[in-house]
């Protein structure tokens, strides 16, 4: 009697504690989301129910690391059995006779085993395999919620264990065995042995078992809030308010005023549950080309700084102002980490709860632009946008110059209508390697009887760099005069050979009320091919492909280029990294007009690497004007031109149709 | 302390620059662009104010055409007050009436500091600060970085060539011609410009066109087009020798 | 008409090459004209350098104040000088002390003036002076008047004066002018890393060099022209230069007064760095490499051999 009354007592205490400490912590945070700005996250209910399941519930995510996935699925499945236990503990307590039933207890128990396993792996993973990805995250933290979670699993063998003992005169069931916790059952014959059955002891033993049982789960609730175990709350709500906006759209819709960020009221209410939402796995930051390149950003990281940044505002009462904290651009987060960033979405793609860190990135990088602090390469990027509307700072005049040369005119999609409108962007149209490749582009269509045109001087770049630099204003003012010129323009379709374009054009100009659907070539020329427009001979040789990240990681466009290199006759052998999990080139963001400094090795070395471990692949196939530049300068500069060359699909295309010779892309077959 | 920062627009160069039938430039065809010894300026004069906390920079250009938005840059980028100084000016005012009317605005305006780009581009007379200088007759230096400012001095230091530099101490008001800026100048946003015209004003004061003294232009022609290179044969001994003769030639060679 | 004044600096205590430059077209086009050419030095050793200097009568401006070059003293002692000269045109170099003086005294004595010269001449008795202006894009050919005319040419337009003279030396005094004071001379700082930016000359290597061992050959040559060593992107990743010294759009954007492309291929990437340059001579062992588009004079040999070889003809004249 006195022993139900004493837990009875404790229990209460212990849950109104948790709850109030437990509740403190989540009006804090849910404080902070209220202020932050606003974005529509809760539309599409079943599609967000569907997502849930398939990467709560299922894991999907989680298994692309499968030692980690497994031992994640093990616990994670054990914390749903351990509300079992739960319920029928302290039911137990309070409810004299009340039990869960034979089928409920043996899985408590069985569950109590697999989570013994998924703690030992957890430890061996940290312990033995230490993944870099962990570099960072708070390994205390991590071994002291897995000392927990051991101690709750013991608690419950325990207390089970000296129940039969005092099931009768204290909690009036007549049959303890029914209960089937055969883990505690088995314990309990070592008491036997021991001769711990007397009521004083077993009233010990289990209040013991108890505590560290219920006690400690309690004690969990309470401290969950104020560590990365948060997620056990919010990746649910996390995963279910996540982006399913076209994934490519950086800026849903029109900002007011600026998409800077400077304080935590700058950030959508999504972005701060995300702050308590990451679970340090740093797959993140396993997948960043920029840390991958020795460079001082970590996507973790970054989310880790700001969630502590914010933590320590609100522990000092004032998170809105805080006059005196560093700020978050520059401060809390470096310049260094931020300019780093390629905006290649790798970090996002991994992350199993789905958190967003581009975003979050750029608004910081905004701020830090507004306040003038920008790399001197990107800065001259952008002054050449703003007065000439392209990077090379070349006159607006010599956009169509690549076109000189061609034996027929090409259209001016402004002055007459054509079939197809060719969006061609910059490098296509003024770095002078890449003319050869835009040139045969044309020449291409051309010979499939395309009807097609381009805007001619009344393209401008895109502005989808200029965004992620942070420079909205410049984006629309670009975006204007792409417009602009459209507007004037009549087609059928557009198309664009740059995938920086695309992702514009089909996701951030939907905002200024661009509707129209855009290709990229590879999928345009899977058409014609399928039409019969093009005949192609087979090339006969093996290549792989590099998935550019604004194709095949922003836009879903992994197929089409796939399905058209393997029409050209290639062998395509796939590197490790591919399709939505590709490598960054290390060319997006802005970044291929910034700084190197602090750069161990390229990601585009980095990537060249990995296609030579392929085995006789000789060709490394892009598409994308900017890869070109950027891999074709990886293969000079580790001295590979002899063992792979860099060409592009059009390059496949030009040889397959017999446009192009074989020496003048060197496509010696292998 | 009061600085003050002229400013001007000149042709950008990135376009081709075109000539009329008589040898004159096709300015109607040209994009104006702040000249970039003027941003320098600018940015210097920022850096004096953000170390000394209460100078006051002001921008002042002619109103040659559009040089609003340069000033508004100006304003957005940090700058106090701007002033454009209207009149009967055209694209075409040479930077020898440039310099009169800004010495003439200059004289009552109680600078005690003016700094301006060490040359423009668009004049066989492009210096500003040495011509507004001897108008006002005020201690002056061009070619110069690193502006300081301690106890009604000016400190900053004079480029020459090879790398040798002075260090000079001007009393004010003193007028200098910047080379360079300690730092590249700065960003500013497209977003912020936008919103400091919306909410600033350009103070406006009268300027009259003042009578010049002018060496008469005849013509403008554009430069032999260099085109491919020149190549020269022979074996690496030939070669270097004609190396050398070019180097020479071009007074390239120490003696 | 008044005499052509020239203003001649010094330079180890010899009258520099620019400032020669400036007598002989002097003296061509005081020819021309029928006048004389005066030329005028600053400090102690002025005296002596313009003893045999190519000009018709000498003026050596001396005092504590003048040996060192200070804009508001030499302002002054020039603006006072004019005065008492009335020339008919004033020639400087469109040097630091060029444009410092040159617009102000223009203003000042309210006479046109004519910079970033490189042609004079006299055709039918009137001076005419062609001036680069837009960064050197177009070229003005300007009507002087000769009423005291200033003019500033830039170094290397004519040769220097192969024959001296012998004029005669007046003494002028320069005063002190406490509201410009010169507090010290800085310079050029050796060791640490340096400037490519700053360098007059440049010796670029790409990776034509093959390998680190042979950056000996290049250190020589530059050394034999006070040059500097840049380079190539690709050498600056091989790790055989600091990436202080690489040229191009990741590194530095350079416009030397001479830049030797050895070994490197022009890719665009570099030529966005290095294009402006007033003078580029590449040598590279393909005839085709594009480099050759944008440089003004190239040699299709190997750089290993050919380095050396100039490196040696070079130090033969210095010597
Ligand atoms: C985003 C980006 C930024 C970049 N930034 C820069 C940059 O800032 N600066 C830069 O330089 N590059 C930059 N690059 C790299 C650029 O694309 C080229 O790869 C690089 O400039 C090539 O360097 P190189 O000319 O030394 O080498 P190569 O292209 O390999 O040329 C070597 C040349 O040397 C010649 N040669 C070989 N042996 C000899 C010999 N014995 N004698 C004479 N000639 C010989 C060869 O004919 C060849 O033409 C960048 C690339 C990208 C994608
Ligand atoms: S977007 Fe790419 S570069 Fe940027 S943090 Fe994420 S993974 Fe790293
Ligand atoms: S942001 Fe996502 S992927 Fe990165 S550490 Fe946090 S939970 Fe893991």
């Amino acid at each position: 009697m006195v022993l139900r009354t004493v837990l009875e007592a404790l229990t209460a205490v212990m849950l109104l504690s948790s709850l109030a400490l437990f509740g403190r912590r989540v009006r804090a945070i849910a404080g902070v989301m209220k202020k932050a700005r606003p974005i529509v996250r809760t539309d599409r209910v079943g599609e967000r129910l569907a997502s849930v399941v398939e990467h709560v519930l299922l894991h999907r995510r989680m298994f692309r690391i499968t030692f980690s996935g497994i031992l994640h699925f093990f616990i994670f499945s054990g914390f749903v059995v351990l509300l079992i236990d739960i319920v029928e503990t302290i039911g137990e307590v309070f409810i004299p006779g009340f039990t869960v039933g034979p089928v409920l207890a043996t899985i408590v128990d069985v569950w109590d085993v697999v989570v013994l396993v998924g703690i030992a792996m957890a430890v061996y993973n940290r312990v033995v395999i230490k993944p870099e990805r962990f570099a960072g995250s708070d390994e205390k933290d991590a071994f002291l919620i897995l000392g927990l979670i051991t101690a709750i699993v013991s608690g419950i063998i325990v207390h089970d264990s000296f129940y039969p003992f005092l099931a009768r005169e204290v909690f009036h069931v007549p049959d303890p065995v029914a209960r089937a916790h055969f883990l505690g059952w088995g314990l309990s014959r070592l008491w036997i042995a021991l001769g711990w059955t007397s009521p004083v002891a077993a009233g010990a033993g289990y209040t013991l078992g108890y505590l560290l049982d219920i006690g400690v789960v309690f004690g969990f609730l309470a401290y969950l809030p104020y560590s990365k175990h948060f997620h056990i709350f919010s990746a649910v709500p996390n995963i279910f308010v996540r982006n399913l906006r076209p994934l490519g759209e950086l800026v849903p819709k029109v900002p007011e005023e600026s998409i800077a960020v400077r304080s935590f009221q700058d950030f959508h209410w999504k972005d701060i549950l995300d702050l308590y939402t990451c679970t340090e796995c740093g797959r993140c930051q396993a997948v960043c080309p920029a840390h991958a390149a020795g460079q001082p950003l970590s996507p973790k990281m970054v989310i880790l700084k700001l969630r502590d940044a914010l933590n320590e505002r609100i522990a000092a009462g004032g998170w809105q102002e805080a006059p005196a904290a560093p700020a978050l651009a520059g401060g809390v987060v470096s310049p260094e980490e931020l300019w780093a960033c390629t905006t290649c979405g790798a970090c996002q793609e991994a992350c199993p709860v789905f958190i967003e860190h581009v975003p979050k990135i750029v608004g910081l990088r905004s701020a830090l632009l507004e306040d003038g602090e920008v790399d001197a390469g990107a800065q001259k990027a952008l002054v050449a946008f703003d007065r000439q509307g392209n990077s090379f700072g070349q006159p607006a005049r010599k956009r169509p110059q690549w076109a000189k040369g061609l034996d027929f005119p090409i259209k001016d999609a402004r002055k007459e209508p054509v079939d197809w409108l060719w969006f061609v962007g910059d490098f296509a149209a003024y770095d002078p390697r890449v003319q050869d490749l835009t040139r045969l582009v044309a020449q291409l269509l051309h010979l499939a009887g395309v009807d097609f045109g381009i805007l001619y001087e009344g393209e401008v770049n895109s502005g989808n760099d200029a965004l992620r630099i942070g420079e909205y204003g410049l984006f629309e003012n670009l975006a204007a005069k792409n417009l602009q010129a459209l507007e004037k323009a009549q087609y059928n379709r557009i198309f664009t050979t740059d995938p920086h374009s695309l992702n514009a054009l089909k996701n951030e100009y939907r905002k200024l009320g661009f509707e129209s659907k855009v290709m990229h070539y590879t999928e345009a020329f899977g058409e014609l091919v399928a039409q019969g427009r093009l005949t192609l001979a087979p090339l006969r040789l093996r290549a792989t492909y590099h998935d550019p990240c604004y194709l095949g990681r922003w836009n879903r466009i992994t197929e089409a280029p796939r399905a058209l290199i393997r029409r050209t006759g290639v062998d395509l052998i796939e590197m490790p990294r591919h399709g939505t999990q590709s490598f960054c080139c290390g060319a997006g963001g802005g970044r291929i007009w910034m700084e190197e400094a602090g750069m161990e090795e390229r990601p585009a070395n980095q990537r060249i690497k990995e296609a030579l471990a392929l085995p006789d692949v000789a060709y490394f196939v892009v598409a994308c004007p900017k890869d070109v530049s950027m891999f074709s300068a990886s293969v000079t500069a580790m001295g590979l031109e002899e063992r792979l060359k860099v060409v592009d699909v059009a390059e496949l295309l030009g040889v397959a149709t017999g446009l192009l010779q074989v020496r003048e892309v060197q496509l010696a077959t292998s | 302390m009061k600085i003050a920062v002229l400013m001007k627009d000149v042709p950008d160069l990135v376009e081709d620059l075109e000539l009329t039938d008589e040898g004159q430039l096709a300015v109607d065809e040209l994009s104006f662009i702040p000249s970039e010894w003027d941003d320098q300026a600018l940015e210097e004069a920022l850096l004096v104010k953000d170390e000394m906390g209460q100078a006051e920079v002001t921008a002042v250009a002619v109103d040659t055409g559009d040089v609003d938005s340069m000033l508004y840059t100006a304003l957005a980028k940090g700058a106090d007050r701007a002033v454009k100084i209207v009149g009967e000016f055209g694209r075409d005012l040479p930077n020898r009436a440039r310099s009169a009317v800004l010495a003439e605005y200059l004289k009552t305006a109680g600078y005690d500091l003016i700094l301006t780009g060490v040359q423009a581009i668009d004049d066989v007379d492009g210096q500003v600060a040495g011509l507004v200088a001897g108008h006002l007759d005020v201690p002056h230096a061009s070619v110069v970085r690193e502006v300081a400012v301690a106890g009604g001095h000016v400190r900053c230091l004079q480029e020459y060539s090879a790398g040798r530099m002075a260090e000079l101490r001007l009393a004010t008001p003193a007028l200098l011609g910047i080379q360079a800026a300690r730092k590249p100048p700065r960003y500013v946003t497209i977003a912020k410009v936008r919103q400091v015209t919306k909410s600033a004003s350009l103070e406006e004061v009268e300027g009259e066109l003042p009578e010049v003294p002018t060496a008469a232009v005849r013509r403008l022609f554009k430069p032999q087009a260099a085109g491919r290179a020149v190549m020269w044969e022979g074996d690496p001994e030939a070669v270097a020798e004609q190396i050398v003769a070019l180097l020479d030639d071009r007074k390239l060679i120490r003696s | 008409m008044g005499p052509i004044v020239v203003v001649t600096e010094l330079e180890a205590g010899r009258v520099a090459d620019a400032s020669q430059e400036l007598l002989t077209k002097s003296r061509e086009v005081a020819d021309a004209l029928g006048t004389t050419v005066t030329a005028v030095g600053f400090g102690g050793q002025a005296a002596s350098a313009l003893a045999g200097a190519a000009a018709d009568a000498a003026i050596a401006v001396t005092g504590s104040a003048a040996e060192v070059y200070s804009p508001r003293v030499y302002e002054r002692a020039l603006a006072s000088l004019l005065k008492e000269q009335a020339p008919s045109l004033v020639m400087l170099s469109n040097t630091t002390l060029g444009m410092d003086l040159g617009a102000a005294l223009a203003s000042f004595s309210g006479q046109p003036m004519v910079g970033y010269c490189t042609g004079l001449s006299v055709q039918d008795g009137q001076v005419v002076a062609l001036s680069q202006i837009y960064g050197g894009k177009l070229l003005a050919e300007v009507e002087v008047p000769v009423t005291g005319s200033i003019i500033t040419a830039i170094p290397g337009s004519w040769p220097a004066a192969s024959a001296g003279g012998s004029p005669a030396v007046a003494a002028a005094v320069a005063e002190p002018a406490p509201e410009v004071e010169l507090l010290q001379v800085i310079m050029p700082e050796s060791g640490g890393d340096v400037d490519i930016t700053r360098s007059d000359i440049l010796v670029s290597v790409g990776r034509g060099i093959q390998g680190p061992e042979n950056l000996e050959l290049a250190d020589e040559l530059a050394a034999s022209l006070g040059a500097v060593v840049s380079c190539s992107r690709p050498v600056v990743d091989a790790g055989w230069l600091p990436r202080s010294r690489q040229v191009g759009k990741s590194g530095q954007t350079v416009k030397p007064r001479a830049y030797l492309a050895m070994g490197i291929s022009g890719a665009p990437e570099h030529l966005q760095g290095m294009k402006d340059a007033e003078l580029i001579i590449a040598v590279n062992s393909d005839e085709s490499a594009p480099i050759f588009e944008v440089a003004h004079f190239g040699a299709a040999v190997d750089i290993l051999e050919l380095m050396p070889v100039l490196a040696e003809k070079l130090q033969g004249r210095a010597g």
